[in-house]
């Protein structure tokens, strides 16, 4: 399943079993707290990972072991102290994290210090101002996957795209925006708001509601009053997103719903029901449905179970065989202080592009954030694809509607705009 | 609740400070020594988080051990004075060493203010609406949406919202040590804060106005018949066991160069409150100890992953059981009967 990366590795590895001294990774993940059922995908994507890389003969000979600390809620103190026993305890040559989000960055100076690997999936703007600002310093950092900010101007194109091809005729040019309050989902909405004219659009609402949220008349009454186009609603609980379709669906508007990560979740469709049949969101960071993708999903399936998420494990998955091979070509790993040996692997994975599970990785320079596709780049081989999904059969998965060539099957009209 | 009467208070209180005094050296020759002993980054970490524990349980204890008072507002307290030295610090360009004391009178202001709210509750009454404070503080900030000052393409929220606030600077040991000294430096200025929080609570609970906090606690109506006003002293205690803790928040926002709104989150709120009745309620020592067990006991949970809070509940569950005076009440013999 790893493919042609896995061969790669195990062609710069050149027969070699992975038996010499263990080369210790670190990763920080909440085991316990709010976020504690996607740290346990991720503690899963990358026992996975580990057993293949090792299986191909780890770095150059050596096997890999990962040590995993607890970010618990996420704070800063909660995710600094984890780097640093990472660091001082297990003296780790890398950091593959799915997400943190509460450090805004802090933990940064922490790894800087250490002058080792760090790639993460905080999927967090900030995290260009601050190795943007100081590439030199934090030359060993790197986003794996896009900034939340994409979301919005990726919506517009998908939009636009999507009008161009005959699909979807809107009643008028309107965008209503329901935002949640947390900052998420206030990126993803003012990059809409900011973006829509440019992009032809009208915001006609703009509306932040206070989470959690499961009474959704007011909101829904303003749409009634002046439906628009399109209902992007960025906040992005299940539980929430379901009870607005439960809400909605009984006396709809006719728009489209685009709706913010929630859907992906198996939540949103256990309590949406039918409801959930044509919902549209999309993803900068999932495992995609190809050839590739789908293999990935099987086997982590088949690992862990039916009711494990590969889609959240994937984005450990990908970084942490993207290090191995960019390590191994760089002729080894690094540990703290060796700034030298990690600079090449820095390097390394600066200007070379991975094909993974999720698609391409490769990375703006000098912020060393992953580009999304088709938002930031024209070409599928350069860019990790924004994916936009719909429900079309709440029994099953969603259906990967753009961007091409990743598309599992066509956009279909919502049921209720159909009728 | 009932809370045990101290042993130390029907002895010889030159006996006492003896003890106390020994203590006291021991453990701040230890502190001193350990980071260089061992130079471990990790470690100096821990021991900042223990010191600021340390500060916060200790004025807790004034409120809620000496004092009897239930109050739940301290995180509260401790979240905005950290957010006031990060605030003016990111807004107005005050220096973090200037925002630690105005960090520590405004939060002395809010509890104040607390205080007075709950001037005519008693009992579970208190923790209910301090309670209510601290998560109404966290739900404001949380809320808070409203753009204030653009950084590049993002919005940023006057309290940071879900966010948090960051890159407001730290207390500029980069510079003073080098890169390599500076965590040492952050581990002297939170053992400093930690140890005039001590100090302090020492010298309230020792004094007459700790006899009269240890009054109104045990019998409020006698000892208002004696003189001793009640509305003075709880707002006297709120008021002072605010100024370090508030301190103790903006060293905390220095050191991680972050604060954020989690920092109001229950689970830690019932883990600080696990410190003070595990130490042992109302006694000098108890913070310390206290702190100091729970964050060992949690160190050791981190090798069991997700069963680190199941481990740490069973570890609770048995303090409670066998040890209902905490672990300073194990060391107490009993006072000769007068």
């Amino acid at each position: 399943m790893a493919a042609a990366s896995g061969a790669l590795l195990a062609g710069v590895n050149a027969g070699r079993a992975a038996e010499g001294e263990v080369i210790p990774i670190g990763a920080g993940v909440p085991l316990t707290g709010w976020a504690a059922a996607d740290g346990i995908e991720f503690k899963r994507a990358a026992e996975m990972a580990r057993d293949e890389i090792n299986a191909m003969g780890g770095i150059l000979g050596r096997p890999i072991e990962v040590f995993f600390e607890d970010t618990k809620n996420q704070g800063a103190d909660n995710i600094i102290p984890a780097m640093q026993r990472l660091i001082d305890r297990h003296n780790v040559h890398a950091i593959i994290n799915g997400y943190n989000t509460g450090a805004v960055c802090a933990e940064y100076d922490t790894i800087a210090d250490a002058g080792i690997i760090y790639i993460h999936h905080n999927t967090d703007i900030v995290h260009h101002q601050v190795v943007g600002g100081d590439p030199e310093r934090y030359f060993g950092i790197f986003m794996g996957d896009p900034a939340e900010y994409w979301y919005g101007e990726g919506l517009l194109t998908f939009l636009n795209n999507l009008k161009a091809s005959g699909d979807w005729a809107p009643d008028n040019n309107k965008i209503a925006i329901i935002t949640g309050s947390q900052n998420y989902s206030v990126v993803i909405a003012d990059a809409i708001r900011e973006k829509a004219a440019e992009y032809g659009w009208d915001i006609s609402l703009y509306e932040t509601v206070v989470v959690p949220i499961s009474e959704w008349g007011p909101t829904l009454a303003k749409l009634r009053a002046d439906p628009p186009a399109v209902i992007a609603v960025t906040h992005w609980v299940p539980q929430d997103l379901a009870q607005f379709m439960l809400q909605f669906t009984p006396n709809p508007t006719n728009s489209l719903v685009y709706m913010q990560y929630g859907p992906s979740l198996s939540a949103f469709r256990e309590i949406a029901g039918e409801n959930a049949n044509g919902v549209l969101y999309s993803t900068v960071i999932a495992s995609l449905r190809d050839e590739k993708g789908e293999a990935f999903n099987t086997a982590y399936r088949d690992r862990f179970g039916a009711d494990s998420s590969p889609l959240t494990g994937a984005q450990v998955y990908d970084s942490l065989h993207y290090y191995a091979l960019m390590a191994a070509i760089a002729g080894g790993t690094g540990g703290p202080g060796e700034f030298e040996q990690n600079q090449k692997i820095a390097d390394r994975l600066r200007s070379m592009i991975y094909r993974g599970v999720m698609g391409t990785t490769r990375f703006f320079i000098p912020e060393q954030a992953g580009i999304p596709y088709p938002d930031a780049t024209n070409d599928p081989s350069m860019g990790m694809p924004h994916q936009f999904l719909q429900h079309q059969d709440y029994t099953k998965e969603a259906e990967l509607i753009a961007p091409d060539p990743y598309v599992s099957a066509p956009f279909k009209m919502p049921p209720w705009m159909a009728s | 609740m009932t809370m045990p009467i101290d042993p130390d208070l029907m002895r010889d209180p030159d006996q006492n400070k003896r003890r106390d005094l020994t203590i006291a050296a021991a453990a701040i020759v230890v502190c001193v020594v350990l980071p260089f002993v061992f130079p471990n980054r990790y470690l100096i970490g821990q021991g900042v988080t223990l010191f600021l524990w340390v500060a916060v349980v200790s004025q807790w204890n004034l409120v809620f051990g000496v004092g009897g008072i239930f109050s739940l507002a301290q995180l509260a307290i401790f979240a905005v004075g950290g957010y006031s030295a990060a605030m003016l610090a990111l807004y107005l360009n005050v220096s973090l060493w200037f925002g630690m004391f105005l960090g520590g009178l405004v939060a002395t202001g809010f509890s104040l203010i607390v205080g007075l709210a709950c001037l005519r509750l008693s009992g579970a009454y208190v923790a209910l609406l301090t309670l209510a404070l601290a998560t109404a503080l966290q739900v404001l900030i949380i809320t808070d949406t409203t753009c204030f000052m653009r950084q590049g393409v993002t919005c940023m929220t006057f309290t940071g919202g879900s966010r948090g606030l960051s890159r407001f600077g730290d207390f500029g040991f980069t510079a003073m040590l080098g890169r390599a000294n500076a965590p040492l430096g952050n581990y002297f200025l939170a053992f400093a804060v930690a140890l005039a929080a001590m100090l302090f609570a020492y010298l309230v609970i020792y004094s007459p106005i700790g006899l009269a906090f240890r009054a109104i606690r045990d019998n409020k109506l006698y000892s208002i018949g004696r003189g001793i006003s009640s509305v003075r002293f709880q707002l006297l205690i709120f008021g002072a066991s605010a100024f370090f803790t508030g301190m103790a928040g903006a060293v905390f926002a220095g050191h991680y160069r972050a604060i954020g709104a989690n920092i109001l989150d229950t689970s830690l709120l019932l883990f600080l409150l696990s410190m003070m009745v595990i130490g042992g309620l109302g006694r000098f020592w108890g913070p310390l100890a206290g702190t100091t067990a729970l964050l060992l006991f949690d160190e050791a949970m981190k090798e069991l992953g997700e069963w680190r809070l199941a481990g740490l509940g069973a570890i609770l569950l048995l303090s409670v059981i066998f040890m209902p005076n905490g672990i300073v009440g194990l060391f107490r013999s009993r006072p000769a009967a007068r």
